[in-house]
């Protein structure tokens, strides 16, 4: 009964999406990669913790990304996230789709915007 | 990955996430720490951050629940603790349940083993068995067996049958050579085709070949499993061995496996059926005496066999009015046949019913134990409803309860099932029919303790679930249970249980006694002549040795001669069959009576005795005279009638004198005179009737088989060894079948009617214990309950032998309502018993229905006077401050 009520200011996906692709960069633990994706977007995106810990338990569990343990950055025992290849077949796919959509969004503002 | 593994995966899975989350705030502590915050306001901040972990966790983890396994998990697991906190509900309970579970599924394994028969070979099950119908026989006349001619006849007709074989079932032999004693063994005469209509092959050997059914090709037999095992040491070498059999010799052909058998067919080896130009000729007719089995032609409905046969059997009544007249035929499936030939269906059923009645009240004990124990919980369910579960959840954990209770009990159940069988085993050995048959604890069984287990679950639980569900959550936080007639609202579903069980255990106990007495009056009934102190065997004297009859006489008169001095025997006869012990029916006519006013055959029960039987058996003579040594072969046929006779067809008028005529197989017809009336004796030891009877003279019409019988001085059986001994002094080949007591032989006949009768009185008193109990249960559960009002009653001056008889009054009105309808159902019984058993049991006892109601009423004062006396020790003050 996962509901899913702290992804409300993201689309549906989107995160799925960023966790994909950060992990494909380069494999990392839970804070490593909430910190490289609030880098990445130059602190536009502030992930939840409420939503990166079930959304990875979620990637986890469909098979799109792996988990093993080891040694963070400062020396902790951590897990790290890894993406399989399953994964990386579904972020090409859902990249591919995202990109879609964002164009046909960019096109419809553009049409109002006229 | 399955969800059966993630289940196992899921402890580290919830592992690394706790490390992970624990590491991410760590390292943003540390991030503040860098950035010159003091540690521990970093950490809190951190913390805080990150927001409520335990929340973050629980919906993280939630991912790799599924929610319905999970939840029922849990319900079993809070079930289970609930359980184990109240062990004393509990063990009685899963006791109450077992012990029901138990006798259910034992009482099932001998439905499973005689009611779901095995049957061997292929597709057995389209197998069809053609029988006669007896127009005069009394009990199971469509069981017949079959004519030579008819047989021959039904079989050319193969537009209705693609294969039909005979059986000559119930065949004695003696086997004897390689140095053992000669043994007399049951066997069967069997077509050439037999097995392969049954679609068998033995697993040594051969099966009979075509042509061995022929005159001079017969000395070939087939051993059974069990013969081969016991006798001849399961010598892989056997066939084509030669064995001594019936004084022959036989070559042995093959071995059968030993799951070829069918119920109630018992025999030991086979033969090849031999029928010869006699056996087909219309005097063959009476020779009534083959079980055929067959296989119905392509495309034939088993409808259209019946009305083909049908046309058959009218057909031959036309052609043969003498001996065919009124006969009919009778087309059943081989399990039907099986089943309904051995007879033991009515008082399984009878068995069943009871265990049934056992186990509903048994569940009722187990409904009215739950419903107390919902009644003290109604706290805690309307605190659960509140906080927000459904009515359906908590009716789940409720009956997951029941459910965990009744798996207790059915394993339990299952265990005692086990023993229950071993015992009944042990019980079982009344005859060979019975023992031949293996009563286990197969998969049948396992499944129907299973469907019991879950029956017996929602039975009871699911009723006291549904009502304390009901609970209105505001009144029962806010009742503090103060008030006093609470109890009564909660009780009646209670009482209605109780109520219920009551009757059903007064209709058990009637129906039980009411069995019960009718056995024992048949089996304690008057036979009609002196039992005890006599020695019987039975002696077969086979056609090589004793060619004719003057041969068997001989042999008769020197058996005697030789046995009478032996010390301790008083006297020595033979008879065709032994007293009381089923007699073969032979029709009659009688000089100067009309035949056939109405459509009946007049018949009587026929037996051929030496001069002194009626003496040494102990069978007074009423009028005339019985047979003496001028009765000689050639002198006239006489013979002698027993009392009902002389009712039946001479209205109890002076019959000496009169002629009669017997209608015997393979015996040339001739005119009798009567020359003496004896008294009664019962023609069969388990008939309540007496039949008419007719005795022969052995001198005048000597048969081959016959039983002999010594009158003793000392314990009959033991003058065995001397009787063997003389026996084998005179030919040393001849076997004795069946060397007991006569009084053994009634006991055999009883054919597990004690062993029934102790079922029915151990069941029937398990359900008056059970009732009792739960009778028990509520008086006391509810003097508990009245705790209060009755230390106010006490208070305001009621007397203490007030406050017992109130109880009791309680008591005694559940009881006495329960009781009523008992015996109203109970009411049609002996009507019911007299059906089904076929008038077979005497029930003249009304007596059972006062006597029982009366132990009804004492088990129930009993049961309701402790509590009753723990209500009048209830001690005013505390009752009131108590709560």
């Amino acid at each position: 009964m996962a509901k899913d009520p702290d992804r409300r200011d993201l689309f549906s996906g989107a995160l799925d999406l960023m966790i994909l692709h950060s992990l494909r960069v380069k494999p990392m633990h839970g804070y490593a990669l909430a910190k490289h994706i609030k880098q990445a977007s130059d602190d536009l995106l502030q992930i939840e913790e409420g939503s990166l810990y079930p959304a990875l338990q979620r990637l986890l569990k469909e098979g799109l990304l792996e988990s093993e343990a080891g040694i963070s950055a400062k020396g902790r025992p951590t897990r790290i996230y890894r993406l399989t290849a399953s994964g990386a077949r579904h972020l090409e796919r859902e990249v591919a789709s995202f990109e879609k959509m964002h164009t046909g969004i960019t096109r419809v503002l553009a049409v109002a915007r006229a | 990955m399955s969800w059966f593994a993630q289940l196992f995966s899921r402890r580290r899975r919830y592992d690394d996430l706790s490390v992970s989350i624990g590491e991410h705030i760590a390292e943003r502590a540390e991030e503040l720490m860098e950035s010159g915050t003091p540690r521990a306001q970093a950490e809190q901040t951190a913390r805080r951050e990150f927001g409520n972990v335990g929340l973050i966790e629980q919906r993280s983890r939630e991912l790799w629940q599924r929610p319905t396994t999970e939840s029922l998990l849990a319900d079993v697991r809070f079930a289970l603790r609930q359980l184990i906190k109240s062990p004393g509900f509990t063990a009685t309970a899963v006791i109450t349940l077992a012990l029901g579970i138990a006798v259910n599924a034992t009482m099932f394994s001998l439905v499973s083993a005689f009611l779901l028969p095995h049957l061997p070979g292929r597709d057995s099950k389209s197998l069809v068995v053609v029988s006669s119908v007896n127009p005069d026989a009394r009990f199971q006349a469509d069981t017949n067996p079959v004519s030579p001619p008819n047989y021959a006849a039904w079989e050319n007709d193969t537009r209705v049958f693609s294969a039909m074989t005979a059986a000559d079932e119930y065949r004695n032999g003696s086997l004897s050579g390689s140095g053992q004693q000669p043994e007399s063994i049951l066997y069967a005469a069997v077509s050439a085709n037999y097995f392969s209509v049954f679609g068998v092959n033995p697993q040594l050997g051969r099966a009979f070949l075509a042509g061995e059914d022929q005159q001079g090709h017969d000395h070939v037999v087939i051993l059974s499993h069990g013969l081969w095992e016991r006798r001849f040491g399961s010598d892989p070498t056997i066939v084509g061995h030669t064995v001594h059999f019936n004084r022959e010799e036989y070559v042995v052909a093959g071995v059968m496996p030993a799951d070829f058998r069918l119920l109630g067919f018992p025999p030991q080896l086979w033969t090849p059926l031999t029928l010869t130009a006699a056996d087909h000729t219309p005097s063959g007719r009476k020779n009534r005496s083959l079980y055929l089995f067959a296989r119905l032609a392509p495309g034939i409905t088993f409808n259209q066999a019946r009305a083909q046969l049908n046309t058959l059997a009218q057909q031959a009544q036309q052609d043969f009015p003498d001996t065919e007249k009124r006969w009919g035929a009778s087309i059943r499936t081989l399990p039907d046949f099986l089943i309904h030939n051995f007879n033991i269906g009515t008082a399984l059923a009878v068995i069943m019913t009871v265990v049934g009645f056992v186990l509903v009240i048994a569940c009722a004990n187990v409904a009215g134990l739950l419903l107390t124990r919902a009644v003290g919980r109604q706290k805690e369910l309307a605190i659960r409803m509140s906080l927000g579960a459904s009515r359906f959840r908590v009716v789940r954990q409720l009956v997951t309860e029941g459910l965990l209770i009744a798996l207790f009990g059915g394993g339990i159940g299952l265990l005692l099932t086990y023993f229950g069988i071993q015992f009944m085993r042990a019980g079982l050995s009344f005859n060979d029919g019975i023992s031949a048959v293996p009563v286990t604890l197969d998969t049948n069984v396992l499944l129907f303790a299973a469907v019991i287990s879950l029956v017996s679950a929602i039975l009871s639980s699911v009723a006291p679930a549904l009502k304390a569900s009901h609970a209105a959550i505001n009144t029962e936080l806010k009742n503090e249970t103060r008030s006093a007639s609470s109890g009564r609202e909660h009780n009646r579903l209670r009482v209605v249980l109780v109520g219920g069980e009551i009757a059903l255990a007064m209709f058990l106990l009637i129906g039980s006694c009411l069995l019960i007495c009718g056995v024992y009056v048949l089996d304690h009934q008057k036979l009609g002549f002196n039992h005890d102190h006599l020695l019987t065997a039975g002696i077969g004297l086979d056609q090589a040795r004793y060619v004719d009859a003057s041969r068997q006489n001989q042999f008769v008169r020197n058996l005697i001669a030789q046995l009478q001095p032996i010390p301790g025997v008083k006297g020595v006869t033979i008879a065709s069959d032994l007293p009381a012990s089923g007699l073969g029916n032979v029709a009659i006519h009688i000089e100067g009576q009309q035949e056939s006013r109405s459509n009946e055959q007049n018949t009587a029960a026929d037996v051929i005795v030496t001069s002194d039987y009626f003496q040494v058996v102990g069978v007074p003579i009423l009028s005339g005279r019985a047979f003496n040594d001028r009765d000689d072969a050639t002198a006239p046929r006489v013979v002698v009638v027993n009392q009902q006779f002389v009712h039946k067809y001479f209205q109890d008028r002076d019959p000496v004198g009169k002629q009669i005529q017997l209608d015997i197989p393979k015996v040339p017809p001739a005119w009798s005179q009567i020359v003496g009336v004896v008294a009664d004796v019962k023609s069969y030891s388990e008939d309540p009737r007496y039949e008419p009877e007719v005795y022969e003279f052995y001198d005048q019409r000597p048969v081959a088989s016959f039983s002999l019988m010594l009158r003793s001085t000392v314990d009959p059986t033991s003058l065995t060894p001397a009787l063997r001994h003389t026996v084998a002094q005179l030919d040393s080949e001849l076997p004795l079948l069946r060397v007991m007591s006569m009084d053994g032989v009634i006991d055999l006949q009883r054919n597990g009617n004690p062993l029934f009768s102790k079922l029915l009185a151990t069941f029937a008193i398990f359900a008056l214990v059970l009732s009792a109990i739960g009778i028990y249960g509520l008086i006391a559960y509810s003097v508990g309950q009245r705790t209060h009002e009755i230390g106010i009653r006490l208070a305001l001056g009621a007397k203490v032998s007030d406050i017992s008889r109130m109880i009791l009054r309680d008591g005694f009105k559940v009881a006495a309502i329960g009781s009523a309808i008992g015996f109203v159902m109970a009411l049609p019984l002996p009507k019911v018993f007299d059906s089904i058993f076929e008038g077979l049991l005497p029930f003249g006892s009304p007596a059972v229905y006062p006597i029982v109601l009366a132990v009804m009423l004492i088990v129930v004062f009993c049961a309701t006077f402790g509590p009753a006396q723990r209500a009048t020790r209830v001690d005013p003050t505390t009752a009131l401050r108590n709560e």
